[in-house]
């Protein structure tokens, strides 16, 4: 199924703005972490907290199956395919352990944005999960710079399958 | 005549490419070790918190 060019130019805007948003959103994301770990100022620390977790689930966790799910029509609406080439494959399955890594880490946002609601955090309350949310945002900013920059160069490279679709385009089109 | 490759017609050698080779290895490497990292409970924390700190607030009346 190939898209119209009209459509695919929306599909790959949709996808564009998602992905990029989601690597911004997680660079905040980070920013917050770092500033609930390091910050003297009780209120600060309070407040990043409970900005952390409404940024993850209004913004990181929509903008990431936003992403997901465009990726998936941008490739399989498009001569690209899904499993032809290793970029896509391995930018698709970047997105999936990243999706799944965020979901699964939901639960320690949720749970310092709820103590950070109740009470003052010192800097020992919850010191390794707080270490623990700089160091996944910081591996999540990286992980996204790397499908970035898989997306943009496009590494050559095509799957076996790939070349056996190639092989079958090429046989059907001669006379 | 040099021509810039946009389309999805490109790259067809036949082996795996070096970079998928050195991006795999990578990827492995560090899935094991996060998961050595959890399993052995050397992690940088973990998703529930230790009780003295749940307790914190009871703990000082």
């Amino acid at each position: 199924m190939t898209m119209t060019p009209r459509l695919r130019k929306f599909a790959l805007t949709a996808h564009v703005t998602s992905s990029v948003g989601w690597l911004g959103a997680v660079a905040g994301f980070l920013a917050l972490a770092v500033a609930g770990l390091t910050s003297q100022d009780a209120q600060m620390v309070r407040a990043a907290y409970l900005a952390m977790e409404l940024t993850a689930s209004v913004v990181i966790v929509p903008l990431s199956l936003a992403s997901l799910l465009t990726g998936l029509v941008q490739s399989l609406g498009t001569k690209w395919g899904l499993f032809r080439h290793y970029w896509i494959l391995v930018k698709l399955l970047i997105t999936i352990l990243a999706t799944i890594v965020l979901l699964l880490h939901m639960q320690p946002t949720s749970l310092l944005a709820g103590v950070a609601a109740e009470r003052t955090l010192s800097s020992a309350d919850l010191h390794g999960l707080r270490i623990q949310l700089v160091a996944d945002a910081g591996a999540a900013l990286l992980v996204l710079l790397v499908a970035t920059t898989l997306a943009v160069y496009k590494p050559r490279g095509m799957t076996p399958y790939g070349r056996r679709k190639q092989h079958e385009q090429r046989t059907m089109s001669q006379p | 005549m040099s021509q810039t490759h946009v389309g999805p017609d490109r790259g067809s050698t036949t082996s795996i490419p070096r970079w998928v080779k050195v991006f795999g290895t990578i990827a492995l490497v560090l899935v094991l070790l996060f998961v050595i990292l959890h399993l052995t409970g050397r992690g940088l924390g973990g998703h529930t918190p230790p009780s003295s700190v749940t307790e914190h607030g009871v703990q000082q009346p």
